[in-house]
C-alpha cells in the first residue's frame, strides 16, 4: 500500500428534499487499501455510494480520479473509468445465467461474419472464457450457465464480485457485501478481498458490521448524520472508539416523558420463532411501560411487530394477555383483544394518502357508525373526527383536508388518532417519528407520553437513540432475529445500546 | 462451491414434447395427416406464430400490448386499400407493415413518456382503433373482391403443401430466435423486465429499450397480420379484434413469464403451434364451436400451470413486510 490517493472524495454535499444527505464528506483512497465507510443507519454511507458511481450527482465538492477532476453521469461512465460497484446480490438478474448477469450491458462481441464488421453478434466463447479465468482467480468453481435464481445467496454474492471485475476497474466500491451471508461465506469473501487487494485493487468497503472492519480494512472513515467525523487507521483505533465517533450526539430536551407508575406485566412472548426471521424471542410488556426496541436495519424489530399482532404468522412460539394464553391468527384479532401496529411506512401501510383526514381517521370506526346496511351514520363521524383532531392537536385546516397535504408529522398523528379508536391497550409504534420535522416528533413524543399515562403499554420500535434513550423505560436490543440484550433505563446508553446491536 | 451440471428438461423442451404428442396423436387418430390437414395447420398458425414473438418480446420487459389485434385491422386495411387503389405488392406490403410499425410505436412512446402501464395504454388504444374502422373507414373498413395481386402470396404453396406464409414465420422466427440469443439487445429486454433498477445499474436505460421493443413489435404484428389478411379476397378490420388474446396466451403457454424477465421465443413459436392444435383436435372430437372456446381456455390455463407455474414469482410480486430502518 502506498501513501498516493487514487481517488479523492472532496467536500462532497448533496440534498434531497427536505433533507441534507451529505454535508462535506471527504475521503481518500489509497492505492491498494481497503478502505472502510461506517456510520450508523441513515449517516449518509448508501448515498455517498451512489455519487462515486453516477447513479446521483452531486450538488456541491469535487472528485479528483488519478489526480484528474472527474464527474460521471451514470454507472457505465463509472465503469468506464475504471470504479466498478459491486452491489448486493439482490441486484442481479434472477431468470438470466451467470454468464448473461456478469456481461449484462457489456457483452463481449464479434463481427457476425468476417467480411462484415459493421454487425455485431455476442461472442459467448470468449465471454465464458474471460469469466472462467475471473473465476478461476477467484478460487471457485461455478456453471456459467446456471440460472442465477438457482444459486445461494453467497454465490450470488461472488458473482456481483465477478461481474465488477470483468471491468478490469482499479477501483472497487462494495455495498454491505456481507449483509445476507452466514459467517462461513463471510470468511471465503474476505479471502477474495485481500486477494483483490494483493492484486492492487483499491477497495471502499462500506459495512456497519464493525468486526469485519478490524479483519479486513486498512483504514476506516466514519460518517454521522451525513457529515464527515473523521478517518483512521484501523490499527490505531478500536471497536469503543468507533461507537463514540459513531454515535457521538448528545440527549437533548426533546423528550418530554411523563414518570408513570408502572403496573403488571400485562403481555407475554414466549420463544416466538420465524424461520431465518425471528430467533426464539422472549419479552414482556407492563402496564404503562414504554418499552423500546433497537437494532440495525433488518435485525428483524419490525418483522417481531408484525408477528406479535398478527400480521404475518408464527413458526412457533406463545403470547400471553394478562397471564392468559392467546393466538392472534389475524391482525383482527390483535385489534379485538386491544394490540395495535402503528407501521413505519405511512404510506404504504398506515394511511390513505389520497384521502381526506375524516375518512383516515374514521377507518376502524366505520363498523361501529354505521347501520345494518352499512351506511354511516354522518353525524357521529364528524363528532368523532372532530373529536381527535383537538384531542391530538392534528394541524389541519378542515376534515376534508387531504391527508396527503399535511406535514409528515401531523400524518403521523392521523395514524396514531386512527389506531385510538379501537382503544387499545398495547400500541406497538414503529419508527413513528422518522422523516418528522423537530417541532413536531417533540409534540409525538409528548402524545406517547401520555398514552403510557393513560395506562397504555407502548413498543417503541426506533432506530433514533436518544428516542430511545429519552422515551424509554426499558429497552430491548435485537440483532439477527434474536434479543441480543435488555437494558433498564437507568443503565441506558447510546454505546451501551449501540454495542449490543453490532 | 461446485455445481454439478444435471440435464434439466426445459419448458421449451417439455412444450415441445406435447406439440410432438399432439401431431402424432391427431396423425394416428384422424386424417389430420392429410394434406389438406397439414396445409391448413400450417396457414392458420403462421400469423399467431409470427405476432406471439412479437408479444413475447413486450412481455420480456415486463409490458403487454392489448392493441395487437386492432392494429392488425389497420394493417390489413392499409394493403387492402392499395391494392384497390392499384399499389403493386413492392409498395403495398411495407407501407402495411409501416402502419403497424408506427402504432406500436406509438404505444410504446405514450407508456414511457407519461410513465403510464402499458396495459393502461394499449387499452385505451384499442378501443380507440375499434372505434376508428367504424367511424372513419369507407364501409368500417371492409373491401372485396381483391383479387389475385392481393392473394397470390398467401395461397401460394411450396411443393404443393407447405404455404409461403409458413416459410416467412419460420424464417422471421428463425431471425429473432437468433437476435435474442446474439444482441446485446436480446439480453437489455431480459433486464429491463427481471430487474429495472439493476439495469440501470448496469448502464441500460429502460425507456429507450421499451421505446425500441413496441417498434419492433409493430413491424412484426405488421408481417403477421398480412400473413392471414393475404389468404382472403377480402379485407375487414375487425376481424382481427381479439386476436390479441391468442398472440398473448400463445406466449403464456410458451413459458413467458407475464411478469417479465424471461421465457424463449422459441417458447412463444411452440405455444402458437399448441394453441392451434388444440383447437384442431377440438374439430376432430365434435365439439361446438362455443364448447370449443371454453375449453381451450381451460387447456391454456393448464399449459400455462405446467409451463409457466413459478411461485416463487408470485410470492416476490406480493408487496413485502416493511423493513427495518435504514
Amino acid at each position: 500500500m502506498n501513501e498516493k490517493p487514487i481517488l479523492v472524495i472532496d467536500s462532497i454535499e448533496k440534498s434531497f428534499p427536505g433533507v441534507k444527505a451529505l454535508s462535506d464528506v471527504s475521503i481518500d483512497l489509497r492505492q491498494g487499501e481497503v478502505h472502510a465507510v461506517c456510520g450508523e443507519n441513515g449517516a449518509g454511507k448508501s448515498t455517498l455510494m451512489k455519487i462515486i458511481c453516477g447513479v446521483y450527482q452531486p450538488d456541491g465538492g469535487k472528485m479528483i480520479l488519478n489526480g484528474a477532476d472527474y464527474s460521471i453521469q451514470d454507472p457505465n461512465d463509472a465503469y468506464a473509468r475504471g470504479i466498478a460497484i459491486i452491489f448486493q446480490e439482490s441486484s442481479l438478474f434472477p431468470d438470466l445465467t451467470v454468464l448473461e448477469n456478469i456481461f449484462m450491458g457489456h457483452e463481449i462481441q464479434k463481427p457476425i461474419l468476417s467480411f462484415l464488421k459493421s454487425i455485431k453478434i455476442n461472442d459467448y466463447p470468449s465471454m465464458h472464457r474471460r469469466a472462467s479465468a475471473i473465476f478461476e482467480r477467484l478460487g471457485m468453481d461455478i456453471d456459467l450457465d446456471a440460472i442465477v435464481s438457482d444459486l445461494g445467496v453467497a454465490t450470488k454474492q461472488m458473482i456481483e464480485i465477478a461481474k465488477a471485475l470483468t471491468f478490469d476497474s482499479p477501483i472497487l466500491i462494495l455495498d454491505e457485501p456481507t449483509a445476507a451471508l452466514t459467517s462461513k461465506e463471510v470468511d471465503t469473501l474476505f479471502d477474495t478481498i485481500r486477494k483483490l487487494k494483493s492484486e492492487g485493487h483499491s477497495m471502499l468497503y462500506i459495512s456497519h458490521r464493525l468486526d469485519e472492519i478490524f479483519e479486513v480494512c486498512d483504514r476506516v472513515t466514519v460518517l454521522r448524520d451525513g457529515q464527515f467525523i473523521k478517518t483512521e487507521d484501523v490499527a490505531k483505533t478500536n471497536r469503543d472508539e468507533l461507537v463514540t465517533w459513531m454515535v457521538g450526539r448528545n440527549l437533548d430536551t426533546l423528550y418530554p416523558k411523563i414518570e408513570v407508575d408502572i403496573g403488571d406485566v400485562i403481555f407475554e412472548a414466549k420463544g416466538l420463532n420465524q424461520k431465518g426471521i425471528l430467533n426464539n424471542i422472549d419479552f414482556n410488556l407492563r402496564k404503562g411501560e414504554i418499552l423500546g426496541i433497537a437494532g440495525l436495519a433488518g435485525a428483524g424489530r419490525t418483522e417481531l411487530a408484525l408477528a406479535v399482532c398478527g400480521l404475518t404468522k408464527l413458526d412457533s412460539g406463545e403470547l400471553y394477555l394478562n397471564n392468559k394464553k392467546v393466538s392472534f391468527p389475524n391482525y383482527r384479532s390483535a385489534q379485538k383483544r386491544g394490540v395495535d401496529y402503528i407501521s413505519e411506512d405511512r404510506k404504504a401501510f398506515g394511511l390513505v394518502l389520497e384521502m381526506s383526514v375524516k375518512v383516515n381517521l374514521t377507518q376502524k370506526l366505520q363498523p361501529k357508525i354505521s347501520n345494518f346496511i352499512g351506511i354511516i351514520r354522518r353525524n357521529e363521524e364528524d363528532l368523532y373526527t372532530e373529536d381527535s383532531i383537538k384531542k391530538l392537536d392534528i394541524k389541519t385546516p378542515d376534515s376534508d383536508f387531504i391527508v396527503e397535504n399535511l406535514s409528515g408529522g401531523n400524518q403521523q398523528k392521523v395514524s396514531v388518532a386512527k389506531a385510538l379508536v379501537i382503544d387499545p391497550q398495547i400500541l406497538i409504534l414503529d419508527e413513528p417519528t422518522r422523516g418528522v420535522d423537530v417541532g413536531a416528533k417533540s409534540e409525538l413524543h409528548r402524545i406517547i407520553s401520555n398514552l403510557a399515562s393513560e395506562g397504555r403499554s407502548i413498543i417503541l420500535i426506533s432506530s433514533d437513540l436518544p428516542e430511545i434513550l429519552g422515551m424509554c423505560d426499558r429497552v430491548f436490543v435485537m440483532k439477527e432475529g434474536r434479543m441480543a440484550g435488555e437494558v433498564m433505563r437507568d443503565e441506558m446508553s447510546q454505546e451501551k445500546i449501540l454495542g449490543m446491536a453490532l | 462451491m461446485s455445481l454439478i451440471k444435471k440435464p434439466k428438461l426445459t419448458r421449451e423442451g417439455l412444450l415441445a414434447i406435447i406439440v410432438a404428442a399432439f401431431i402424432l396423436f391427431l396423425s394416428l387418430s384422424t386424417n389430420f395427416s392429410s394434406k389438406s390437414g397439414i396445409y391448413s395447420f400450417m396457414l392458420d398458425v403462421s400469423p399467431t406464430m409470427v405476432a406471439a414473438i412479437g408479444l413475447s418480446m413486450i412481455i420480456f420487459t415486463g409490458n403487454i400490448d392489448i392493441s395487437a389485434g386492432t392494429i392488425s385491422g389497420f394493417v390489413a386495411y392499409t394493403a387492402g386499400a392499395l391494392v384497390k387503389a392499384g399499389a403493386p405488392m413492392i409498395i403495398f406490403v411495407p407501407a402495411a407493415i409501416l402502419v403497424g410499425t408506427l402504432l406500436a410505436g406509438l404505444n410504446g412512446y405514450l407508456t414511457v413518456k407519461f410513465k403510464v402501464p402499458s396495459i393502461v395504454v394499449t387499452l385505451a388504444m384499442n378501443m380507440v382503433h375499434v372505434g376508428f374502422y367504424a367511424t372513419f373507414l369507407p364501409q368500417s373498413g371492409w373491401i372485396e373482391n381483391l383479387g389475385p395481386r392481393f392473394t397470390w402470396f398467401g395461397r401460394a404453396r411450396m411443393f404443393g403443401i407447405i404455404p409461403y406464409t409458413f416459410l416467412v414465420a419460420v424464417v422471421v422466427a428463425a431471425i429473432f430466435i437468433f437476435i435474442m440469443a446474439y444482441s446485446k439487445f436480446g439480453k437489455k429486454l431480459y433486464a429491463v423486465g427481471g430487474n429495472a433498477q439493476s439495469a440501470v445499474y448496469s448502464g441500460i436505460n429502460p425507456d429507450r429499450i421499451v421505446i425500441k421493443v413496441f417498434f419492433i413489435e409493430g413491424f412484426l404484428i405488421g408481417i403477421s397480420a398480412l400473413l392471414r389478411a393475404l389468404t382472403r379476397n377480402e379485407v375487414m378490420p375487425s376481424m382481427f379484434i381479439g386476436r390479441e388474446l391468442f398472440f398473448i396466451s400463445a406466449a403464456l403457454v410458451g413459458g413467458v413469464s407475464i411478469f417479465g424477465g424471461s421465457g424463449k421465443i422459441i417458447g412463444a413459436v411452440l405455444g402458437a403451434m399448441f394453441v392451434y392444435l388444440i383447437s384442431i383436435a377440438m374439430i376432430y372430437l365434435g365439439f361446438q364451436d362455443y364448447y370449443q372456446f371454453a375449453l381451450q381456455g381451460i387447456i391454456i390455463l393448464i399449459a400455462v400451470f405446467i409451463t409457466v407455474a413459478d411461485f416463487s414469482k408470485w410470492k416476490k410480486k406480493r408487496p413485502e413486510a416493511p423493513e427495518g430502518a435504514v
